[in-house]
């Protein structure tokens, strides 16, 4: 970097540092990776609450038939706002944002490639969920169309409030953002490596973060210039999606899930990777075929973007098509299955220590395989037809979302927090968070791919007394509140281990990439050295010179 | 019936395919060799598949009934018969070619990928034309000319991902996303054609029915003329973009079996 | 630093879906038109062709600019910038008296799906042209200030490749919309 002008205060303490004299515009003014990967943390936890606090009120308002706890109205606005914030302002966010604190350090590379593109991503994430959240202040209250805003409902005569275009708008300011942190994410990863990390050793995490911020600036472009078609039509008057008028409502679907599908996988690939760095440390073995956990990837990646029609089996796009996108989208089940396998033989006979992490990356394994079986199924365009917008759909994202994303989000966090803030979480409220989360998820999801099949659609705020399913919601409900109360343990967690948590030192679990190099939490330069990378566990064969993972290997200094 | 029927009339041995096929193993005995070994095997297998492609009854149904069939032919020979055939031409024979300077030239320009990229997804695109498909369908010297570029240019499109000699090969990175960016040029015309109403292309739906095999079509195997148009769409959508798919796994799991950079492989120089 | 190249060829990767996009809306409504203005009705080819020949030479003339910095021509890269910033102006001067045209018409963004999507494509496209114009006229002041010693500037190049890419893109949106309706 030529002579930068220090215009604002930086940061000089190792971050976070509660005590630092600079204040807020430290970090308002932050270019630094950790800095932004930290805030990037930190938003997405306020998002994670008001999204949960969403949910809480539906699932109040369904946990008995005929109740009139909040109106049809609100609830429409509350599982649109759900779903959009869990997605847009949750985990893509969070993965994004610890990608952008990680794979810096686990390249041995000083900052991102582009530091100030890092915050103008950060930024406009922030400001499009505002953006989308003011919306609740205006006269006629949040988007209420559901997160993937059908046409014609999202459009003019269905929707006169401003709603959805706040909705449209948000979210166009916070993909923009997505594409630049990926476009941010991918220079970095090809020309920032360290000597000696070639792209063969990289850790699977960034290899992850790779796959993933190509699948962003792909994807990312299709659905902005959906949301400029919407807000064109909601502004201008323009025809794009309305039939009325010439325009074409299935259009808007073709590319909402020509974006939403591989979304689905943005938001699982980087938590693969979390979950392909817990597993070996926690086994105390390498990763079973890192090349096939790689590579595998990169077919999950290309596959995603071919296999939208599989949202649109009820919108009649004809047999043939149906059948193809069923066999495409289930031969994804292929590549994920191998990564699975992979990841069940790297515990195998490994010496497992079962710390919060490793507790939260061994159920994710269980319930995103859950999530995946019941994937596998409604691929299938007949059991599709029959279980499509019924809480069995439901229940299979969630256990996609919640027991794959946010499972591995909180074996991430349990596992890098040492390194974030110097500090170790508590065990035992770890223990306790992980437990209630397993009962309080399972018990409120599980029940409802058996309300599903017995016909209870998605997106009503209440129904009917039929047979079990005023039990059955209840029972739902009652989960429900106990997750609430394992994110309570866990923010309580979170605030006890970052004032008195056990100190860490550098690379308290012993791993093996360069991130546990840095000091803890790690100087704002990053690396003093960057230690010698010879392998793809770099700190393996520095503490074991006489068995090197690649014993041919030449020093590149 | 029909079936049979069909299997027994459909073949077409015309000269000029077998001239071509004999021509191309002539080359390739001169090039590499009689003996038979994993390289001409492969090789075989591409011209066998070119062959088959050309005279089977998968030809005449393609002419002159479904477009399905015609789409099923297009994939084996721009995608498959030269990726073999390029697969089965071993290092040597092609280091020697090279050294002859104007093949040299050609290979220089024609394998550059951008050229390449462009002519593999453009032979897709501008085949499918619906008024030069008809065309074709009409003037056999134009259609033997469609069924000989696909030849040629699955050759040159391959290249740059499966050259015999790897110097002249992208790195598997780049070669993913040639790969994957012709998928999308493919997907988006199998789009475009599986969405488009039924009909684009004039010959396919009221076919003149030489063989009487028609009523079979449209009765027992009930394929509609906009059934037909989809099939057609699909497969070039799904199963060929599966293929490009493959290709570049096949090179994910090369490059990962490649020795490192910086590793010496009899370990003279290990540390 | 390569990387500036990099990130602009892997942005442009990511645009040119974007057009994408709205090429194939304009593609998936052409011929649905049941009333109204569609392009055949309401176009002029050649008046748009000449003025995009205008966007075509601008290619060359940033090609050019790029070409003196490289042989240490300072005045001959100014001269080359502003020229080019010239053409690309000519030909936004052309699209906005195309559109001016057409609204005179009654012919607009709300009309019908043929009006919806010629807009936005080109609508999207000259956006593209003005920010290429506004980077290209800052590249041109702050030559003028003595910037650019050459013979290497990653900021010129970036931005002849973005321009490059306006470029390309207008090539498609032409074909697609003027000689698709006109000429085939």
């Amino acid at each position: 970097m030529s002579s930068r002008i220090p215009l604002v205060p930086e940061n000089t303490e190792p971050l976070p540092s509660l005590k630092g004299n600079q204040g807020m515009l430290a970090w308002v003014s932050s270019v630094d990776h950790k800095q932004i990967g930290l805030m990037y943390l930190i938003i997405t936890g306020v998002f994670f609450v008001i999204g949960g606090l969403e949910a809480l009120l539906m699932r109040i308002q369904l946990a008995q038939p005929e109740m009139d706890f909040i109106s049809p109205e609100v609830y429409n606005q509350l599982f649109t706002m759900h779903g959009t914030t869990m997605i847009f302002f949750v985990v893509m966010p969070f993965l994004i944002g610890i990608g952008v604190y990680l794979v810096p350090l686990m390249i041995g590379a000083r900052d991102m490639a582009f530091p100030r593109l890092n915050a103008l991503s950060f930024w406009l994430v922030v400001f499009g969920g505002i953006l989308i959240y003011y919306s609740f202040l205006t006269q006629s209250g949040a988007p209420d169309m559901g997160w993937f805003s059908y046409a014609p409902l999202s459009e003019k005569p269905f929707s006169l409030n401003k709603g959805p275009t706040y909705w449209a708008l948000g979210l166009l300011a916070t993909g923009i953002g997505s594409i630049a942190s990926g476009l941010n994410n991918i220079v970095t990863i090809l020309t920032l490596r360290t000597a000696g990390m070639t792209m063969r050793r990289i850790p699977l995490f960034v290899w992850m973060i790779l796959v993933t911020s190509f699948l962003i600036i792909f994807v990312f472009p299709i659905i902005a210039s959906a949301f400029a078609m919407m807000l064109l039509d909601r502004l201008l008057d323009a025809t794009f999606f309305t039939p009325a008028h010439g325009g074409s409502a299935i259009l808007w679907q073709h590319f909402f899930w020509g974006f939403g599908h591989p979304e689905v996988y943005i938001l699982i690939l980087p938590a693969f990777g979390i979950i392909s760095e817990v597993i070996p440390v926690f086994s105390r073995k390498p990763i079973f075929g890192y090349e096939f956990v790689a590579g595998s990837t990169v077919a999950i990646g290309l596959l995603s973007v071919g296999v939208w029609g599989h949202h649109m089996f009820a919108v009649g796009l004809g047999d043939v098509a149906n059948l193809y996108f069923s066999l495409a989208s289930m031969l994804i089940a292929i590549p994920t299955g191998v990564k699975v396998l992979n990841w069940i033989a790297t515990m195998w006979g490994g010496k497992i220590i079962f710390a919060t992490p490793m507790l939260f990356a061994t159920a994710f394994i269980i319930e995103f395989v859950m999530g995946g079986i019941t994937g596998v199924a409604i691929a299938s365009a007949p059991i599709d037809w029959v279980v499509t917008d019924s809480y069995f759909i439901v229940a299979h994202f969630h256990y996609v979302l919640y027991g794959g994303s946010m499972f591995a989000i909180f074996a991430g966090i349990y596992y890098w927090f040492p390194k974030f803030t110097g500090r170790m979480m508590s065990e035992t409220l770890g223990k306790w968070h992980f437990w209630l989360t397993v009962i309080g998820f399972n018990m409120t999801f599980f029940i409802q791919h058996f309300l599903g099949v017995m016909g209870m659609p998605r997106r009503i705020y209440t129904y009917q007394d039929f047979p079990y399913w005023g039990s059955m919601n209840l029972l739902s409900t009652i989960g429900a509140v106990v997750l609430a109360l394992s994110v309570l343990v866990f923010m309580w967690n979170i605030h006890v281990s970052l004032r008195r948590g056990k100190k860490a030192g550098d690379n308290p679990w012993n791993a093996w990439t360069l991130e546990w190099a840095a000091a803890s939490p790690p100087a704002v330069h990053n690396f003093d050295l960057v230690p010698p990378v010879r392998g793809r566990r770099p700190l393996w064969d520095l503490a074991h010179p006489e068995q090197p993972d690649e014993p041919n290997a030449k020093v590149v200094d | 019936m029909e079936i049979l029927q069909l299997l027994n009339t459909g073949w077409s041995f015309e000269p000029w395919v077998l001239i071509f096929a004999s021509l191309l193993v002539g080359a390739y005995i001169l090039g590499a060799g009689a003996g038979l070994n994993r390289y001409s095997v492969l090789f075989y297998s591409g011209v066998l598949v070119m062959l088959f492609a050309i005279v089977s009854p998968l030809d005449f149904l393609g002419r002159y009934y479904l477009f399905s069939a015609h789409m099923i032919q297009h994939i084996l020979l721009l995608l498959i018969a030269p990726l073999l055939m390029l697969l089965g031409i071993p290092k040597g024979t092609a280091e020697k070619l090279l050294e002859v300077k104007p093949i040299e030239g050609i290979m220089r320009v024609l394998g550059n990928p951008v050229i390449a990229w462009f002519l593999g997804v453009g032979a897709m695109w501008v085949w499918h034309m619906p008024s030069l498909h008809d065309m074709a369908l009409n003037n056999e010297a134009l259609y033997i000319a469609q069924l000989l570029s696909f030849v040629f240019i699955g050759m040159i499109f391959w290249w740059p991902v499966f050259a015999p000699v790897e110097s002249r090969r992208l790195n598997p990175l780049t070669g993913t996303l040639y790969l994957a960016s012709a998928c999308l040029g493919c997907t988006i015309l199998g789009m475009l054609i599986t969405f488009a109403g039924a009909g684009l292309y004039t010959a396919y739906v009221n076919p003149a029915d030489t063989a009487g095999l028609l009523a079979f079509i449209r009765n027992d195997l009930c394929i509609t003329p906009g059934m037909d148009q989809q099939i057609g769409g699909l497969t070039m959508w799904v199963p060929g973009c599966l293929i490009y798919l493959t290709a570049s796994m096949i090179t994910i799991a090369q490059w990962y079996g490649a020795p490192e950079e910086g590793v010496s492989t009899a370990g003279q120089e290990a540390v | 630093m390569a990387d500036n190249k990099m990130l602009i060829k892997f942005f442009i990767a990511s645009e040119s879906i974007f057009f994408l996009m709205l090429i194939l809306a304009y593609v998936n409504f052409k011929g649905t038109v049941v009333d109204g203005p569609t392009a055949e009705s309401s176009l002029n080819p050649y008046v748009t062709g000449i003025f995009s020949l205008f966007l075509l030479a601008s290619s060359l003339t940033v090609w050019l600019a790029g070409k003196s910095l490289r042989a240490q021509n300072h005045t001959m890269m100014k001269v080359w910038l502003l020229v080019t910033i010239m053409l690309g102006a000519i030909f936004i001067f052309g699209q906005g008296r195309e559109w001016a045209g057409l609204i005179e018409q009654n012919i607009t963004i709300s009309r019908n799906v043929f009006g919806t999507t010629f807009f936005t494509l080109t609508g999207f496209h000259g956006f593209h042209v003005l920010i290429g114009l506004l980077m290209l006229s800052i590249l041109l002041g702050l030559a003028l200030f003595g910037d650019f010693k050459g013979p290497k500037s990653d900021g010129v190049e970036v931005i002849s490749i973005y321009w490059h890419f306006v470029d390309g893109v207008w090539i498609v949106v032409y074909s697609v919309i003027y000689v698709w309706a006109f000429f085939l």
